[in-house]
């Protein structure tokens, strides 16, 4: 057949402008609408999470188990990088092309599950799930009384320290039990000797806080005995003495120089860097820095609980997994959730890759990272320290918002130079903004 | 011939021709060509509309909404725009985008031109130097931004080690407003000066050798044929490289995202990174992020507006 230039002009148009209209997935593609979960019937799970790799490892091993214990259903893992992790699913729920099931963080459950954008596990999971986890846990998956998730695993902050700083400051000892952790006091006691022996442009300690870390702050609150919201989560509750002590404690930080200046909440560095390169003697990490610290600190060093004041407290660090509310296969959803946090599942997952269970079962026996597993309970001891009732503030409805609040009023305070009681007028009013939409 | 008649000649020979009627069938023929004209802009007619035009129309339905991330909007008119008046945040990164702007534009493009007056002499190794200097070019703006962090770190950076190697203080990139201001300014001159040494290194090439010749016949110094040679004659460069900077020190982005996350505190928040944390972070406000995108779109115009018509030549040279 022979063509004219306009026939191939034409055709040329014409295929052009199709492709680009299925490149914007304006039109759907076998492909799509064969995985995509408007595509109902076929029984595939979609399933998004970012992980680091040991992560990874931990969900293939628990996606096979759950395929073979349940033949015909299969799951599609889709690891993305935690970056785009939250805009990615905001677009897909958007776009009606959200996974069956993702992992979310406690701060931004509150957020999809008070949007309408989870599925109501209530009588899709059995009546009684909830008594396996710890009170704390099972309160961080609640969302108005109803469960929106499972607690898949937690992480909480503990303090590694360099052996040969403390050797050299002339500390001899650190606590061995969550009950006996350092007060506040004994703890600042710890940064002084520390700051008098250690050499010019190294610093007593780093605290977690950036990055996504600014939650990490509400453990000083929480060890002052302080809320943030009130009981009813609808009005703030910072303008208390316990919030007060809480930025004053942790603005002395950076104006007696214990911490560098460089690690506020928007720093670029993050303190784990900073206890490697022995920049700091102590760290604030989570049991997930163990394997990274195994590797990547040249010295001896350990770990001990985080300090506590009127009681203990740590950050509700971890997540969830949760099934989307537009998913087409619901039940076969809520049944993976439940699988992904049966005992076996999740004792293996967290030993892999270094995280805190959230089942009672698990943290009364015990279980021994692959990394450093002598530090385990140290860990485990730490998580115990998070009450219900901070996780109820913490899953609340608008607490991605609150968290932008915090982090932006504790930088104008830690850096800033901004008063404890302007603080405290910024957090009031910020909070009462983020409540209020 | 008297100048009357020469004028009349001239203003004949300028009157169009006029048009022969077309063959039967001519229209027809105008029309398919005109289609065919038009199947040629259609790919790029779609892409333009699609990725282009359809956001901005679309970006400025949004900021007339309040809007929680998923989906679910309310129409709030003007609210987001008069948020914007009140919002501390929202200045101080409009204040610090101008700023920006004022530095890095001017800085940058000397630098990018003194190095192509350079590159452009016998100076040995030249061709080493050029791709030293245009290497960043290729780089992505946030790896450049990653080594930035690696050389800008106050603790264990390579600046401050440097400093303290001969006996300086080091400097407070990462905690002080302006050290973190200078630290972004100065790794964008780094990855700008390239670009702009390419574009003025092309328009020095272009400038005849014997307008040097006849200038130092003349005994003119080598700043003389600077100034009133080199300078005028990268003109139409200079207007260029004058509207791509600024609308690039508008839209900077990556750099700021990367080596400082707008800090400390807000003292390098730029526009496009309050507008990012606010649509795209915990915050979720697309709309009053579109807002912010409307006002940088508005200004982003007028300028290049105001400087179009007040150089409105300069893309001409004599």
């Amino acid at each position: 057949m022979q063509l004219n230039r306009r026939q191939v002009l034409r055709s040329a148009g014409a295929l052009s402008v199709g492709a680009t209209l299925a490149a914007c997935g304006f039109t759907k593609s076998a492909d799509t609408a064969a995985s995509g979960s408007g595509g109902a019937g076929t029984g595939d799970l979609t399933f998004t999470t970012w992980g680091t790799d040991s992560e990874l490892a931990g969900f293939n091993t628990a996606i096979a188990a759950f395929e073979k214990a349940n033949p015909g259903a299969k799951v599609a893992l889709n690891a993305v990088p935690f970056q785009q992790m939250f805009s990615n699913i905001d677009a897909q729920l958007q776009a009606n092309q959200a996974p069956d099931v993702f992992r979310v963080d406690y701060d931004n459950l509150g957020t999809y599950a008070g949007r309408g954008q989870l599925l109501d596990l209530t009588g899709k999971i059995d009546a009684t799930a909830g008594d396996a986890f710890t009170d704390a846990m099972w309160q961080a998956v609640q969302y108005d009384g109803k469960p929106y998730g499972m607690p898949h695993h937690t992480d909480t902050s503990a303090i590694l320290y360099n052996k040969a700083a403390f050797t050299a400051a002339g500390i001899t000892s650190v606590p061995t039990t969550v009950e006996t952790a350092w007060t506040w006091e004994e703890f600042e006691a710890v940064a002084v000797k520390l700051q008098k022996s250690l050499p010019a442009k190294q610093y007593p300690f780093a605290y977690n806080w950036q990055g996504q870390g600014v939650t990490r702050w509400l453990s000083w609150l929480f060890q002052a005995d302080g809320r943030f919201l009130t009981e009813d989560l609808t009005a703030p509750a910072i303008d208390s003495d316990a919030g007060r002590a809480a930025i004053d404690f942790t603005k002395s930080f950076f104006t007696k120089k214990y911490v560098p200046q460089n690690s506020s909440m928007k720093s670029s560095t993050y303190a784990s860097d900073l206890f490697f390169s022995e920049t700091v003697a102590m760290v604030f990490g989570g049991a997930f820095l163990l394997p990274d610290a195994a590797k990547l600190a040249k010295f001896e060093w350990g770990a001990t609980y985080s300090p506590r004041n009127k009681r203990g407290g740590g950050d509700l660090g971890g997540n969830a997994l949760v099934a989307t509310a537009g998913t087409q296969r619901g039940d076969v959803a809520a049944k993976f959730l439940q699988f992904m946090t049966q005992q076996q599942t999740m004792k293996d997952f967290c030993v892999t890759a270094s995280l805190l269970p959230t089942r009672k079962d698990l943290i009364t026996s015990g279980l021994a990272f692959a990394a450093r597993p002598e530090l385990s309970p140290i860990f485990l001891g730490q998580a115990t320290t998070v009450q219900p009732s901070d996780a109820k503030q913490v899953a609340s409805k608008n607490m991605a918002k609150i968290n932008t609040v915090i982090g932006d009023q504790l930088e104008q305070a830690f850096i800033g130079g901004q008063s404890t009681e302007d603080t405290i007028a910024g957090l009031t009013a910020g909070i009462k903004t983020a409540l209020a939409q | 011939m008297t100048l009357t008649d020469s004028l009349q000649q001239r203003s004949q020979a300028d009157r169009p021709v006029k048009r022969v009627k077309a063959p039967s069938g001519g229209r027809n023929r105008r029309v398919r060509e005109a289609a065919s004209g038009y199947a040629f802009l259609l790919p790029s007619l779609v892409l333009l509309g699609l990725f282009l035009f359809l956001p901005l129309v679309w970006a400025l339905f949004l900021s007339f909404q309040k809007t929680d991330g998923f989906g679910t909007n309310t129409w709030v008119g003007l609210a987001n725009y008069r948020r914007l008046l009140s919002d501390p945040v929202f200045w101080r990164s409009t204040v610090n985008t101008a700023l920006f702007t004022v530095i890095v534009v001017p800085v940058s493009m000397a630098l990018g031109l003194g190095a192509a007056v350079l590159m452009n002499t016998v100076l040995p190794a030249r061709g080493l130097f050029r791709t030293v200097i245009v290497l960043p070019m290729v780089i992505s703006g946030v790896a450049t931004a990653l080594i930035g962090v690696l050389v800008f770190d106050q603790n264990n950076g390579i600046a401050n080690k440097f400093l303290g190697a001969v006996g300086l203080d080091g400097v407070p990139w990462q905690s002080t407003g302006f050290g973190a201001f200078t630290s972004v300014v100065l790794v964008t001159l780094w990855w700008r000066i390239g670009f702009n040494m390419i574009i003025y290194l092309a328009g020095l090439q272009g400038i005849s050798p014997d307008l040097y010749e006849s200038a130092k016949l003349e005994g003119a110094g080598g700043w003389q044929q600077f100034r009133y040679i080199t300078w005028p004659m990268v003109g139409p460069s200079t207007f260029f490289l004058m509207i791509m900077n600024v609308i690039y020190s508008f839209q900077v982005f990556d750099l700021v995202f990367v080596l400082t996350k707008g800090g400390p505190g807000n003292s390098t928040s730029v526009l496009v990174t309050y507008a990012y944390d606010n649509g795209f972070g915990d915050a979720r406000d697309q709309g009053y992020a579109a807002a912010i995108g409307m006002f940088l779109l508005v200004v982003t115009s007028v300028f290049t507006v105001i400087q179009w018509r007040a150089s409105r030549t300069r893309d001409l040279v004599d």
